[in-house]
């Protein structure tokens, strides 16, 4: 089933990236220029996710999203903003979005956001395992096999590994990869991530499977499935 | 041209002396000025004016009472003759003898009162000066009634005299006072016309100029003194813009070129090469972003525009937090990281953004650390210590590292914006927290009390 999107955005240069982007992954993508038509359409019309500009003309993102959510459509709403500034994402997520993101991002990253947000909409599976090719992980337990030997990882480690599981050929970037892990919103100019995933590469190295976890370079980290 | 575009023309040019205040004030001392003068002459006047009508009084009293005597000790022809032979200079006597007019006048005015009721009357002489005026009444004597009057007229022209003297008094006071004041509040004009050409000078640009002071000490130079000590802020606040100006262009500038160089290069790079070499761009990009990002926020949470979020803080689990966090770039470099956190305390502020700035000390110490050195982190209510057995900051550079995109290491060797340590201040400002650095003999301490 394809999913529906709709994309809220003034700016024609990123509309068409982010478009152009949504297409390629297969998404049925409508899109809306200013706050009034982005309502209109959102209104009238059943989609899996709402990508929503928070500087817009002729209605404000924030009041086109409280508008939304007085009318009770609970569709999911990921703002996009050129204003950084922490107080503006909580005024975002207060104001009915479920997650924000600052202008200029990568797409790879918007993808993966978009997915999660998007999913939320369907069933989860009733699975509590991950399989990505001969990596296992057992959500109940915590146990993670690697070609069936069993990995002893520490808890940041654990959750770094599941958040790659889940996006498994996909590349995430560190601040969604700090995000998973850490409740602190903030650019963290640090390589805590890298030192986990460093150390997390090791013990996948200590079992001859160092290459499963690629470093993609000026974007994040990314698990492959083959070998 | 029209009037008012002359007019627009000549008061373009700055105040004139008759809009300033010290005019107005002198148009107010004038007045006040005028109108105790005018007083004063009022009153000299009607004391002068009473004084001569009760000598003329007196005067007159004094013949009616003489020529009366007269009639009851002398006969009518001795009567006629005293009164012929009367001084005109002493009074005026008139006394009509059955037909003939015996005396001064050859007639006897209509309508006179008996004395001590006077009237004025006018008579013609012959003389150069042919009106005079007179002053008189009649007196009852034994032979009929006599006119007794006395000149007048000098009293008028004294009168007169007096008036005019007076009034020019008043228009010399006047035009004197008015005079002065409008040289007074010319000159007055003219210093606040200078510092006016000079404050149009700073306006435009010229932000070395200072306002001349004089010795005086008067107002004027107080005024000066502290404008031109206003300028002094002014201009080392510009200067230090500037400076941080070219901080960041320096900054950016280095980046940005590699950009340029990189993308250059991009289509005489191999294929296979391409993704490592757009990434690479890519992160040097970000780089630039997040100095960016990092200025923009700064200036926000200095300026106070950013809204805190403001909730209580278990200061003991913030730092259990940053400790979690931190552990594993500790250990990445074999250092002893340590966290002692004796007793809780509960503040008021910013979670996140207390956490980011925390979070950068903390990251400052592990990342100039040596392997193998120890860091401490220490709670113990309101005051968090980090100490670390790092290189450490000189005295001088103490307080210079929280300036905006300073850094102490001018290799930078290490990734940063420079902009960390300004950016820690701000958010600790901001909760009303101090910050103190002191040395570890060897290392940093960094100390911070939260209110």
């Amino acid at each position: 089933m394809t999913m529906r999107i709709l994309i809220v955005e003034d700016d024609a240069t990123t509309l068409k990236y982010v478009a152009e982007g949504f297409t390629a992954q297969q998404y049925s993508v409508d899109s809306a220029t200013d706050g009034q038509e982005g309502l209109t359409l959102a209104k009238h019309n059943q989609y899996d996710l709402i990508v929503l500009d928070r500087m817009l003309p002729k209605l404000d993102g924030l009041t086109l999203l409280s508008a939304l959510r007085t009318s009770g459509n609970q569709t999911p709403v990921l703002i996009l903003s050129a204003l950084s500034h922490v107080d503006e994402r909580v005024k975002g997520l207060r104001a009915g979005g479920d997650d924000y993101m600052t202008k200029p991002f990568a797409f790879d990253e918007l993808l993966v956001r978009a997915e999660k947000l998007a999913q939320r909409n369907v069933p989860e599976p009733t699975s509590t395992d991950i399989e990505v090719g001969s990596l296992k992980m057992e959500l109940l337990t915590r146990i993670v096999t690697l070609d069936g030997q069993e990995l002893m990882l520490q808890p940041k480690e654990f959750q770094l590994l599941k958040y790659l599981m889940e996006h498994p050929n996909q590349v995430i970037s560190r601040t969604l990869l700090f995000e998973a892990v850490w409740d602190y919103h903030f650019d963290p100019r640090t390589n805590v991530i890298d030192v986990h995933i460093a150390k997390l590469r090791r013990k996948f190295e200590e079992l001859g499977h160092g290459e499963l976890i690629e470093t993609v370079r000026g974007a994040g980290y990314r698990l492959c499935k083959g070998h | 041209m029209k009037l008012y575009e002359v007019l627009d023309i000549v008061f373009a040019k700055g105040i004139k002396p008759y809009q300033s205040s010290a005019w107005r004030i002198t148009l107010i001392f004038s007045t006040l000025v005028t109108i105790l003068i005018v007083m004063l002459v009022s009153s000299l006047y009607r004391q002068l004016i009473i004084e001569q009508e009760n000598q003329v009084d007196t005067h007159l009293h004094a013949e009616m009472q003489r020529y009366q005597q007269l009639a009851l000790t002398v006969n009518r022809r001795s009567f006629a003759a005293q009164i012929k032979a009367a001084d005109p200079k002493t009074a005026l006597i008139a006394w009509k003898n059955s037909v003939d007019m015996v005396g001064a006048l050859t007639f006897l005015p209509d309508d006179m009162p008996f004395l001590p009721e006077t009237r004025e009357f006018p008579i013609f002489t012959g003389g150069p000066d042919k009106l005079h005026i007179l002053t008189g009444g009649l007196a009852m004597t034994n032979y009929g009634p006599v006119l007794i009057a006395t000149r007048t007229d000098q009293l008028a022209i004294l009168i007169d005299k007096f008036v005019n003297a007076a009034f020019w008094a008043v228009a010399f006071t006047l035009g004197l006072t008015l005079a002065l004041g409008y040289i007074f509040s010319k000159a007055i004009l003219r210093r606040l016309v200078q510092y006016n050409q000079l404050s149009e000078q700073i306006e435009a640009g010229h932000y070395n100029t200072r306002l001349p002071v004089t010795h005086q000490q008067d107002e004027f130079d107080m005024l000066a003194q502290q404008f031109n000590r206003v300028l002094d802020t002014l201009e080392q606040n510009l200067r230090a813009v500037r400076g941080v100006t070219d901080n960041i262009a320096h900054d950016l500038r280095t980046p940005l070129s590699h950009l340029r160089i990189g993308i250059e290069q991009l289509s005489q790079k191999p294929i296979e090469e391409l993704a490592d070499a757009r990434a690479e761009l890519l992160e040097e990009l970000d780089d630039c972003l997040a100095t960016f990002d990092a200025m923009l926020s700064l200036t926000r949470i200095e300026e106070g525009q950013q809204q805190l979020d403001v909730q209580p803080i278990h200061l003991t689990e913030l730092c259990q937090d940053l400790y979690d966090m931190a552990d594993v770039l500790a250990e990445a470099k074999e250092q002893k990281f340590v966290l002692h956190t004796p007793n809780d305390a509960v503040i008021q502020g910013d979670k996140y953004l207390l956490f980011q700035a925390l979070f950068n000390l903390v990251d400052n110490a592990i990342k100039y650390s040596p392997e193998g050195s120890s860091i401490e982190i220490t709670q113990d209510a309101k005051c968090i210590t980090i100490a670390d057995n790092g290189p450490g900051i000189d005295d001088e550079d103490k307080e210079r590292v929280f300036e905006r995109l300073v850094r102490l290491d001018p290799s930078r060797h290490f990734k940063g914006t420079g902009l960390g340590l300004s950016m820690v201040k701000a958010i600790l400002s901001r909760h009303k927290a101090t910050i103190e650095l002191s040395d570890n003999h060897p290392g940093l301490v960094v100390k911070i009390h939260f209110k």
